[in-house]
């Protein structure tokens, strides 16, 4: 990488490492070491191919959901994940919004990896079920039944969100399963 | 409320409370890359390294680390390096102690045709982590430990106010008064008072040799309380002249209870010696562990336990300060100041390159004691010893 080069990507960082570290902090569940390793490998690896790359954030991007796919693929150990609150607090049934939230954040951050970049890209990133299927590698149908039996994990982990209404993703039973792909 | 809407709102509220990336991110990966690269090129070399944040003002830098740097710099630990930079640009430092900057001396002809050693000051800027020439009114520049702020004095010495300079604002504090004039100071090592000596005329004057010190004040840092005079002047002249140097600034011991001054050659025939005295003024003993450190800018190690002194280009002997009988040999020439108890920042030629043959091509090394390994922290410096104009380092704690 010349001077040029690296002047450029210095540039990059600095305007688009606070959004990019909010994605990653999401897809680590809240672990913000976590998140900064994440982030700092996918930089390595677009900085490799920087003089290819046209659009270096959308690279980095997918770098980051593929690696927390990765992770899981290739069976790593999990990692506990260190949350501020426990995730399963005794609910008295008039949790406010901000509780739920706290309960909600604590639940995802229990997921496996390959879930929660599910939800993010569905629900954090707004992305169509297509739009996330390409991007992690898989079929539109993996895509809609790990996110319905990560919804349905989150009600197991989280007994407080019971009370909630049902989404349309967890209504219709998901077909086309893959046992593999969508295990807990 | 269903579940995607509360996934949505928790996932954007731990988004909001993510943060901002450290500063320094781009460096780490760039950093990063580059240490993988060269593992590559190495074949897999088992090499354990976090990344830590190399600050811009005092690098805190812990454990087997190696650190974002500019391309030249080598950082491994706590060793910031510029093998490559004479004089250093980027800052240097080792352990407990950095470069905290460097002067360059040049004679410079006055109107009465008489001659003044004059001292060019560069100092580490807090703000951007690399060496900045001070404004060339500062004839005499001491910086604090902790690097923060610089005791000044304005040319043409001596000088009737001593300037606390902040280095991170580059703008005078404070100014204390003295009633007579001094011409040098020097921080106690905890930094909590100065020591500043008093010269009736300007001792940089090159010129046959003068006895014009007449005495020193101790100056309170935090209050900047100047306590009473004390009277110390050179000794008498003797037949031919005063045969010492014009400028012999009173210093501090190691454990800041007393002072001391040096005495170059003395006619009596004796070796370069430290003359020792009370914080008032009066002739003492040297204090313990400090009978053999001669000239030694390092002297004794923290932990005590020995002496690191000056030496020529074989190496600096360590002494046991107890009995001053030599226990080791560190290469060399001049152990500046210590790292640690173990570590030693020295000018001296690399042993792999000179081979003790030219004293005069030296650099500023890293040496450990019972390693004949030497450490490169900056590049050569050039010329004969009596070149003026050779940049001479200034450490300090960190």
């Amino acid at each position: 990488m010349d001077a040029e080069s690296q002047e450029r990507f210095r540039e990059f960082v600095e305007s688009r490492s606070g959004a990019l570290l909010r994605t990653a902090v999401l897809l680590s569940g809240g672990d913000r070491h976590a998140a900064e390793d994440l982030l700092q490998n996918a930089l390595v690896k677009v900085a490799d191919r920087w003089s290819r790359v046209d659009e270096p954030e959308a690279y980095v991007r997918q770098v980051l959901y593929r690696q927390q796919v990765g992770r899981w693929r290739l069976k790593w150990p999990r990692r506990e994940v260190a949350v501020a609150e426990p995730p399963e607090r005794p609910g008295d049934g008039g949790e406010g919004a901000a509780e739920l939230r706290v309960v909600m954040r604590g639940a995802l951050a229990r997921l496996t990896p390959r879930q929660r970049t599910v939800l993010v890209l569905r629900y954090f990133e707004d992305l169509p079920e297509a739009n996330v299927a390409r991007i992690l590698g898989c079929s539109v149908g993996t895509v809609r039944s790990t996110t319905h039996r990560s919804l349905a994990r989150l009600r197991t982990l989280a007994p407080e969100l019971a009370a909630l209404g049902r989404a349309p993703a967890e209504t219709a039973p998901p077909r086309g399963i893959s046992p593999v792909e969508v295990r807990p | 409320m269903n579940v995607e809407q509360l996934v949505r709102e928790a996932l954007q509220e731990e988004a909001a409370a993510g943060g901002t990336a450290r500063g320094d991110l781009a460096d780490r990966v760039l950093t990063a890359r580059r240490r993988r690269n060269r593992r590559g090129i190495a074949g897999a070399v088992a090499v354990t390294a976090a990344l830590v944040a190399a600050a811009v003002t005092v690098p805190e830098l812990g454990g087997d680390a190696e650190a974002a740097s500019p391309a030249s710099a080598s950082i491994n630990g706590d060793v910031v390096a510029h093998p490559d930079q004479s004089p250093p640009r980027d800052m240097i430092a080792a352990g407990n102690t950095a470069v905290s900057g460097y002067f360059t001396g040049r004679a410079v002809k006055q109107p009465d045709g008489k001659e003044l050693f004059s001292r060019y000051y560069t100092v580490l800027d807090q703000k951007t982590g690399k060496y900045k020439a001070l404004d060339t009114k500062w004839a005499w520049v001491d910086v604090a430990p902790g690097m923060r702020t610089a005791a000044v004095l304005e040319g043409e010495l001596p000088a009737r106010r001593i300037g606390m300079l902040d280095l991170m604002t580059g703008k005078v504090e404070r100014w204390i008064r003295t009633d007579r004039p001094v011409a040098g100071v020097e921080w106690s090592p905890d930094g909590k008072r100065l020591v500043a000596t008093a010269y009736s005329k300007n001792p940089d004057r090159i010129d046959r040799p003068q006895a014009n010190r007449t005495g020193f004040y101790l100056v309170d840092a935090a209050s900047g309380e100047v306590g009473p005079f004390r009277t110390l002047r050179q000794p008498s002249s003797g037949k031919w002249g005063y045969d010492g140097n014009s400028r012999e600034d009173v210093g501090w011991s190691h454990d800041g209870t007393k002072l001391y001054v040096e005495r170059l050659k003395p006619s009596n025939g004796k070796s370069d010696n430290r003359a020792w005295y009370t914080t008032s003024g009066a002739k003492t003993a040297p204090p313990a562990g400090e009978r053999f450190g001669g000239l030694s800018e390092a002297g004794l190690s923290p932990d005590g336990k020995l002496v690191a002194v000056n030496g020529d280009s074989g190496g600096s002997p360590l002494v046991n300060p107890k009995t001053g009988k030599k226990v080791g040999l560190v290469p060399g020439m001049q152990p500046l100041a210590w790292a640690d108890s173990k570590r030693l920042i020295t000018i001296g030629c690399d042993p792999k390159k000179c081979s003790g043959k030219n004293e005069f091509r030296n650099q500023l090394l890293l040496v450990t004691v019972g390693s004949k390994k030497a450490v490169p922290l900056s590049g050569f410096r050039k010329a004969s010893a009596d070149y003026l104009g050779r940049w001479v380092p200034l450490t300090a704690a960190r």
